[in-house]
């Protein structure tokens, strides 16, 4: 931000250049403040003045036309040729002392002018005065630093100056540019103006998992698919890199292909399809090896990633408490700076009021604390309602999986489109609409706003997850049945190559040349390409579900309320129906989940990251148009800041819990026998182990197995934890720390503040008792027989001031504890009391003593909540 | 076919609408399915029933029993949108601040608001009241002569505001308007006003207050206001009369005249 404002106003001031035709629009628009400037070198003024004109209208003219680079030589010699007419004149060293001195004279308002511009933002001048004086200010350095340098020195100054100012030019030109060469920024600033920065978070989100994605696309598509095309053997060469006999009819159809299966399933996309020789290619390319380092640096790199950015954004949003000043935070941090929206201020303004309100409302609210028994009831209530939802989603879902199963054994074809995409449209129906579900629900409860959205959040969280593992349950009980399959299929191979060996033997022994094409070669069920299948499927069904939800649910309901209100009975738009908002939190959530699930499956099927690129490319536009569209600013708009390191720790829940499965897969379950890089092996984590044996030297695989000892990989897991542990610990010990001294902050702050105000009391006390005695003697003078009520005040009042000196002597050291701190609050009304009790005349007193006293004790009790 | 699995995956999104907008549902049904159905039974329209209940429940001559008994009937029988006892506090508040001599109303539908209006003039103070349904005007005439306020304090025009408007300086000798409060059809809120500025009968300080401006709304209306430089004006959000959930406001205007 502020180099942004630097820049655009060093822009104003080129153009200021420009526009400052001549120097008497600029005394009119701003006179004394130039004076006072000038009235520092007042002296030889005028004669320099006439002179500066001249020069500033020349170099003016010079700028129209040229750059300013070249009106410096010319100034220059336009010094050298003044210099000469005045040896000429004087032949006198006295004009050149006097030419020294006003250079120096120069030279001092230049160095004034630096000051000023310096110190110009702690300046108490109205806005538009700071900005004329910068104005000012900066042009005349610029006119004069470069004639500043003397004799010799000078040229190369002038240089050194003219490059600074290129050099700085450049930077900004740069910085420019590399804000141009951000993806999407223009579209997020815009969004970010109409609907203020929270939904701008989700877009910067969505942008930031482009690039983890790009990034995990670069890696399997450069590391694993592009080596095996190119260099791998050919479809068509062996059985798994073929389509078998039974479907090769139907492997081209668009329905099959949708559904990831006929030649899309025998191609690179899968794990199925390749090949577990050792080293492909020219390259001697290891296959398995990249296969499998790829598969464990992309887990990697996000972990990386995903851990570096939250604490970076934890270092960034410092250790703000919000709950300390509740109120002075609503003051003056609400409002969002970057609306650029009128309709979107509005709403702002309305949110703010309104918050301002609740807050109050709450304040009074926890005072008060009634009918603790309903709203604990009511929470628990929905509480149940909510478990009742996720327990009844997990049991639709268990039940479509079970009977997928069913279906699949019967043979997908005898069954309908809807009954074979049944568990992806369970999931995403059940995905969408329960959110909403808990959102009503959650009305029932009375959060505050905040802790809604965080329930909100939990239990949407518990709800996909749920969704999720379901899912997972049910994939690993069909990779159970698969493995049965691939048993007695095994079995079943050996029989049969064994009876067509015998069979060829019998035939002829001379020619065992026979050839048996690979399509027809019985194959093992391959469980892995299943599990990457299903991924796909599902990655696929939830986008066309995301992309059908937001044409139907925002464009066409847009539409609708757009058009059919010149025609319907109540308004629309701002009744019923109405535009819709844009839904961050499940936007958020859906975005995680799906690259949990692409975490999951990129595995079994390199293609997902493709496709997630693909998907979030597409959904970039799609949706940065649809909020531009068809949504209205949200009628709470909140800001985002706090919430950035939210997303990304529950993404890192996401990633952690989705890597369990996949991890859980590789360790326990042996690869399928004739399929996919790692087959014939016992375990897939096998081809490390494979590699250090053949590929290094003795030596290294020795040292490696003796790193991996058990003896000393534990110590060194120890010494790990115990570092983490001593981390923490300090970084705790300087959280406390900081909030000490925010603590003695505050205290010094209130104690400076009663201060003064104490002291502004004493002032306007020692003023009322002036004018009282002034009174008084007034009085006596013309009244001489002095009331006893009168001297019954004046003891009084005496008393009451020596109450607050008390006070006064009480606040200069630092009280230690609140209770302390509460004394004089508890102390200082009883005094009035008494006064008011003893007189039935409440005007007597001098009015402060009623009105600031109070005041004064309630600071610190308002700023203590 | 679809099957039963994923039907019943929309049953959340059923729930959800039905506990949403349970308040619309409610609405829909004692506005427009009860109505409909006592006018078939009865023969009579919704206002003729009103006011058969309000002429057996309440006391003649007493405002504040009449008011009571329309929100009796309202709340618990029946809906008609009259502007309803939390709203009408808002106006009896303004009247009293405001003090006006010459109030216009649009739209006295059955005289509720009339009353209310009334009931909180100061002396002197005269009162038209614009109805273009004649068997509505007739009603609300009966209301207004049943709280006892005679022809000086209450005038009813039975004419659409359109065609009264631009004759009230000339038929009625009005000079100035000092409250108007605009409860008609929503969509002639913005035209109204319009002709209300047109004729000059709007002074410096003259108020204008609009009812049911969020529902069902008179986006116009609003978006005009905004506009316009002419008015200092908020909008008192309140929930929609006899119904607890429904949003509504009322926009209070306040005439800054042409600079």
């Amino acid at each position: 931000m502020p180099r942004d404002s630097l820049i655009t106003s060093e822009n104003d001031i080129d153009v200021g250049l420009d526009l400052a035709e001549d120097e008497d629009v600029l005394a009119s628009e701003e006179g004394h403040e130039r004076e006072r400037h000038r009235g520092k070198r007042r002296d030889g003024d005028r004669e320099k003045r006439k002179r500066e004109k001249r020069r500033r209208k020349e170099a003016h003219r010079a700028e129209e036309g040229e750059d300013e680079v070249q009106t410096r030589p010319e100034r220059r010699e336009r010094g050298k040729r003044k210099r000469a007419k005045n040896d000429q004149e004087a032949k006198g060293r006295e004009k050149d002392e006097a030419e020294e001195q006003e250079l120096e004279k120069l030279k001092e308002a230049v160095d004034d002018r630096k000051k000023l511009i310096q110190g110009l933002r702690g300046k108490p001048f109205p806005m538009k005065k700071k900005l004329v004086t910068l104005r000012e200010s900066q042009e005349f350095v610029e006119k004069y630093e470069g004639a500043l340098g003397k004799g010799k020195g000078r040229k190369l100054y002038a240089y050194k100056v003219m490059m600074t100012k290129k050099w700085m030019k450049f930077q900004r030109d740069f910085e420019n540019f590399k804000t141009a060469c951000i993806p999407w920024e223009m579209k997020i600033k815009e969004i970010e103006s109409h609907f203020g920065s929270s939904v701008a978070s989700y877009f910067i989100f969505l942008r930031w998992m482009y690039g983890i994605n790009m990034i995990l696309f670069g890696l399997t598509f450069g590391l694993v698919m592009v080596p095996e095309a190119l260099m791998g053997r050919p479809y068509g060469s062996m059985p798994r890199k073929t389509v078998p006999r039974g479907e090769e009819a139907s492997a081209m159809d668009f329905a099959v292909l949708w559904d990831f299966g006929g030649y899309a399933q025998y191609s690179v996309l899968f794990y199925g399809f390749y090949n577990n020789q050792r080293a492909i290619g020219w390259l001697k390319f290891r296959m398995p090896l990249s296969y499998f380092l790829v598969g464990v640096g992309t887990v990697a790199y996000s972990y990386m990633v995903v851990i570096r950015t939250m604490a970076r954004n934890a270092n960034e949003s410092g250790v703000g408490d919000d709950n300390s000043f509740n109120f002075s935070w609503k003051m003056f941090t609400s409002w969002d700076y970057l609306i650029g929206n009128p309709e979107t201020a509005d709403n702002k303004f309305a949110s703010i009021t309104t918050s301002f309100k609740e807050a109050i409302l709450e304040e009074q609210e926890s005072h008060k604390d009634d009918n603790i028994h309903l709203t604990r009831f009511l929470r628990v209530l929905a509480n149940f309602l909510v478990l009742c939802c996720l327990a009844g989603s997990g049991y639709l879902i268990y039940f479509v999986v079970r009977r997928s199963q069913k279906f699949a054994l019967d043979g997908l074809e005898n069954h309908t489109w809807w009954e074979r995409n049944e568990v992806n449209m369970v999931m995403s129906l059940l995905g969408m609409f329960c959110p909403m579900l808990f959102d009503v629900i959650s009305a029932l409860e009375n959060y505050h706003p905040r802790v809604a959205l965080q329930w909100q959040l939990g239990r949407i969280f518990a709800l996909f997850l749920g969704n999720l593992y379901t899912f997972i349950i049910a994939l690993m009980d069909e990779i159970n049945l698969k493995r049965e399959e691939e048993k007695i299929i095994k079995f079943n191979i050996t029989m049969w190559e064994v009876s067509l060996y015998n069979g060829t033997v019998s035939e002829n022994s001379t020619a065992p040349s026979i050839t048996i094409h690979p399509a027809d070669v019985p194959r093992g069920p391959c469980w892995e390409t299943m599990v990457g299948q299903e991924f796909v499927r599902l990655i696929i069904s939830d986008t066309m579900t995301t992309y059908i939800t937001l044409l139907i649910g925002d464009f066409l309901r847009a539409v609708l309320v757009r058009f059919l209100n010149y025609c319907w009975c109540w308004d629309l738009e701002a009744g019923f129906p109405s535009y819709s908002e844009f839904d961050v939190s499940g936007n958020v959530l859906g975005l995680i989940f799906n690259q949990g699930m692409i975490w999951m499956g990129a595995f079994y099927a390199p293609c997902l990251p493709a496709l997630n690129v693909l998907r979030l490319h597409v959904s970039m536009y799609l949706q940065c148009w649809a909020v531009m569209c068809c949504n209205v600013p949200q009628e709470r708009v909140f800001k985002a800041s706090g919430s950035n390191n939210f997303y990304m720790a529950m993404l890192l829940v996401i990633l952690f819990l989705s890597t369990l499965p996949a991890i859980y897969t590789i360790v326990t379950i042996p690869p399928s026998f004739d399929c996919g890089p790692f087959s014939g092996k016992n375990r897939m984590f096998d081809v490390i182990h494979e590699t250090l044996e053949s590929d290094f030297p003795a030596w290294f695989s020795k040292v490696f197995s003796y790193a991996s000892n058990p003896g000393l990989v534990l110590p060194f897991i120890l010494l790990m934890v115990l570092a983490i542990y001593y981390l923490q610990s300090t970084s705790k010990s300087y959280r406390e720390a900081n909030v000490e001294l925010k603590k003695k902050l505050q205290t010094q702050n209130e104690e400076n503040k009663r201060k003064n105000k104490r002291a502004a009391l004493k002032a306007q006390m020692d003023l009322e008792e002036a004018r009282k005695t002034a009174s008084q003697t007034a009085e006596q003078q013309k009244n001489n027989n002095a009331s006893l009520q009168d001297q019954e005040a004046d003891e009084e009042e005496d008393f009451s001031s020596s109450q607050r000196l008390n006070h006064g002597k009480n606040g200069h050291h630092p009280p230690p504890t609140a209770g302390d701190r509460q004394l004089p609050a508890s102390r200082a009304p009883a005094p009035r009391t008494y006064h008011h009790g003893n007189h039935g005349a409440p005007g007597y007193l001098p009015g402060f003593s009623r009105q600031s006293e109070p005041r004064m004790c309630r600071v610190p009790s308002l700023q203590r909540h | 076919m679809v099957s039963p699995a994923i039907a019943l995956a929309f049953l959340p999104l059923l729930l959800t609408v039905i506990i949403k907008y349970r308040y619309y549902f409610v609405l829909l049904y004692r506005a427009v399915l009860v109505r409909t159905w006592k006018d078939c039974v009865t023969g009579l329209t919704r206002e003729e029933r009103a006011y058969q209940y309000v002429l057996t429940h309440a006391t003649p001559g007493d405002p504040d029993s009449i008011l009571d008994a329309f929100d009796v009937w309202c709340s618990k029988v029946e809906f008609i949108s009259n502007i309803g006892p939390k709203k009408g506090k808002i106006l009896d508040r303004l009247l009293m601040e405001q003090r006006p001599l010459t109030v216009l109303e649009l739209g006295a539908h059955c005289g509720y608001s009339t009353v209310r209006i009334a009931r909180s003039l100061p002396l002197g103070a005269r009162l038209y009241s614009i109805e273009m349904d004649q068997r509505n005007a007739a009603i609300a005439e009966k209301i207004i002569r049943l709280a006892g306020f005679d022809d000086d304090t209450v005038e009813l025009i039975v004419n659409p505001s359109d065609e009264v408007i631009p004759c009230l300086r000339s038929d009625y000798n009005l000079e100035r308007l000092d409250f108007v409060f605009m409860d008609h059809w929503k969509k002639c809120y913005l035209p109204d006003l319009q002709m209300l500025e047109g004729s000059g009968l709007l002074g410096k300080g003259s108020m204008v207050l609009a009812d049911n401006v969020l529902f069902p709304g008179a986006p116009k209306f609003l978006r005009y206001l905004r506009k316009s430089g002419l008015y200092e004006w908020k909008i008192h959000r309140a929930t929609l009369e006899y119904s607890k959930g429904i949003r509504d406001g009322m926009a209070e205007l306040v005439y800054l005249g042409i600079k």
